[in-house]
């Protein structure tokens, strides 16, 4: 029973991670409808900032956020105005074929400049604490700490600020959004630049648990598509929940079926994919279905 | 230029086209013999080379059938590749035993189960995947990619593991001399990429070809005609998955060493997808096209620089989608009829989409925040 528990809770640690993880993606898709096959070198990229600034200044990856938050907006930022804002109103192909060429071109470039050896970032606070009796490993926790705080606060922003409602009316109606005076290019560049900023995020605070290595990221952007599937398009508590679905699920299967390794868990989201798209095409909370409006 | 364009295209889908192909395919067989090459290593570095390419051009061949001609981008169709490699392992090898109920098969005899193992696969996945509109195909073909060599590594008493299989090596194929070695794979590949090719060809040509470029243009239109979308596009999907696992399967053999890593190896999908994007997706002719001329630059060009050559591959992925969507074929033939449609015509997304779509189940993927 207690073993039961341990890994229950090892599994909603790595749920709430997900659930930052897969933010970005989701909000990409639910908002222009484009598929990021670049969301894990994204993530990759914020690892790898996390390591850097880590290496040089000795800054720890959580005071790093500061850093790599506002330089990945701009990134995301400026690539959605070039790049992606060209081909988003064209058929889901064209940005299929665009953002996997991108990540394939990121992944190379960090593999360039840092060669292909996985990084690791030392830290003081390592370990575990134990609280009634169950263990609780801290960096874990922490990262699941900051990603209920970030989630919170996006979900905040989209539900409160001027900019959020008016990232919410593009992915509802965007040429009602037009009409209403949204500048939709811009929109969609600040959309783009928030979750990329918040994928690297997620990225920086992944650096702790995982090796850093520049091909890291298509099996993030499996399980984020995953994730998207099980909880629907730029929904936060569906991302909450399709996260903790799939943490538990990985982190259940390496501790109780024998012989499978933790690589498995890429297999795992697949199979879990696949049954959602048999079962329920539409999404365990029918976030897939389309939005009453037509575009 | 229309006129150009209109000339192209029905050249390319002409019975002389097909004609000029066997013709090609015969002049290949006759090469070797042909005494244009007369000393024996270089003619078997030559045939080696043309091998190679040959592999590329029926793998994207291949992979133009699902991604090119329907519009389901296959980020993973090595996976194909690697099955076919893999059973054909295991049939000729009985993995030291562990299928200790089939006896070690001849290549000739596990060849066509590693096709058929690699078809009903495509079946597996394309059930649920195939029947969504969308991008859920492309999606679920990287995981399969992914899943699959975590899997052939961690199901050791089959498959070695990480590491690998050792197929026992080969005598020379049709009973070649020692020192033409090379001919029993250049024959097989002409023959396999000869196939793959006319394949396509009469695919493209045929009703069954035109209904799955109509469910490229326009799905919901396909299926209102009474087309039953599902099935023809899992058809196909069996199709192209058949031909890759019979080449993966035969470089398996001729590799006579299978492990993960070579075998599942990302680039090779990259390829596929490059070869046909610069040919041209859903010609005929566009990804041999493109096959050859990725070869040769990469063998001229980026030869030495083994680290920036995926770099470049996708960088230009993106410069192609932008600037050459439609491949060097497919900007020269003709797209104002129902051959070459709007798969990447310059009308946007929301006046093709005009109409309202109600029961398409996941065809819209803007949802809400």
């Amino acid at each position: 029973m207690d073993a039961i528990l341990q890994t229950l809770i090892q599994g909603i640690l790595l749920g709430g991670f997900y659930a930052v993880m897969v933010l970005g993606f989701s909000v990409i898709w639910g908002v222009m409808g484009v598929i990021n096959l670049a969301h894990g070198e994204y993530l990759m990229v914020g690892a790898y900032m996390a390591w850097a600034l880590s290496n040089a200044f000795g800054m720890d990856p959580f005071v790093s956020l500061v850093v790599i938050i506002p330089v990945m907006f701009v990134v995301g930022y400026v690539i959605q105005l070039v790049l992606i804002n060209r081909i988003v109103e064209r058929p889901h192909l064209m940005a299929l074929l665009v953002t996997f060429g991108l990540g394939i071109a990121i992944a190379n470039v960090v593999k360039l400049l840092y060669t292909a050896d996985p990084k690791y970032i030392n830290i003081s606070y390592g370990g575990a604490t134990e609280i009634a009796g169950l263990t609780f490993p801290v960096v874990k926790s922490l990262i699941f700490i900051a990603s209920l705080i970030i989630m919170s606060a996006l979900a905040l922003f989209l539900k409160r600020s001027r900019l959020g409602k008016s990232i919410r009316a593009a992915a509802q109606n965007k040429n009602a959004a037009r009409i209403v005076g949204i500048e939709i290019n811009q929109v969609y560049a600040i959309t783009a630049g928030i979750c990329i900023a918040l994928t690297a995020a997620a990225g920086a605070m992944i650096s702790l648990t995982v090796p850093v290595f520049p091909f890291m990221g298509p099996p993030f952007t499996l399980k984020a598509f995953t994730i998207t599937a099980l909880g629907g398009l730029g929904r936060i508590p569906g991302a909450l929940i399709g996260g903790l679905v799939l943490g538990i699920t990985e982190v259940m299967l390496a501790r109780f079926v024998p012989g499978i390794g933790t690589n498995i868990g890429i297999a795992a989201s697949f199979v879990l994919l696949v049954v959602v798209l048999i079962v329920r095409p539409q999404g365990i909370l029918q976030g897939l279905r389309p939005m009453d409006e037509v575009d | 230029m229309a006129l150009l364009r209109k000339r192209v295209e029905k050249f390319a889908q002409g019975w002389f086209a097909f004609a000029l192909w066997i013709l090609f395919i015969i002049a290949l067989y006759v090469f070797p013999y042909s005494g244009f090459i007369t000393e024996k290593n270089e003619l078997m570095g030559t045939l080696q080379t043309l091998s190679q390419l040959f592999v590329l051009i029926t793998l994207a061949s291949n992979w133009n059938l699902i991604g090119g001609m329907t519009g389901y981008v296959d980020f993973g169709h090595a996976v194909f590749f690697g099955i076919g490699a893999y059973v054909l392992g295991v049939l000729v090898t009985t993995s030291g035993g562990a299928l200790w109920f089939a006896p070690a098969l001849p290549f000739w005899v596990a060849l066509p189960f590693a096709g058929l193992a690699a078809a009903l696969f495509a079946l597996l996945i394309g059930m649920p995947t195939l029947r969504l509109r969308g991008p859920y195909f492309s999606i679920a073909m990287l995981g399969v990619f992914v899943a699959m060599r975590e899997i052939i590594r961690v199901w050791k008493p089959l498959t070695g593991g990480g590491a690998g299989l050792t197929l026992p090596p080969q005598n020379a194929l049709f009973g070649f001399p020692q020192d033409w070695f090379r001919m029993g794979e250049y024959l097989v590949m002409v023959g396999l990429m000869g196939i793959a090719v006319g394949l396509s060809w009469w695919i493209r040509r045929s009703e069954f070809g035109q209904t799955l470029l109509a469910i490229r243009e326009d799905e919901v239109g396909a299926e209102m005609r009474g087309i039953n979308t599902t099935y023809h596009k899992i058809a196909i999907f069996m199709v192209a998955s058949f031909l890759t696992g019979l080449v993966g399967a035969f470089w398996a053999w001729q590799n006579t060493f299978i492990d993960p890593d070579v075998v599942f190896f990302e680039t090779r999908t990259i390829e596929m997808v490059m070869m046909s994007m610069l040919g041209g997706l859903g010609t005929v002719w566009g990804p041999p096209l493109g096959a050859t001329v990725l070869y040769f630059l990469q063998d001229l060009i980026w030869a030495n620089m083994g680290d920036v050559h995926l770099l470049v591959l996708g960088t230009s992925m993106i410069l192609l989608v932008l600037f050459l969507p439609e491949g060097i074929l497919g900007s020269l033939s003709d797209r104002s009829g129902t051959s070459f449609g709007g798969l990447f015509s310059s009308s946007k997304r929301t006046e093709r989409e005009a109409a309202p779509q109600e029961k398409s189940v996941i065809e819209k993927s803007s949802g809400g925040v």
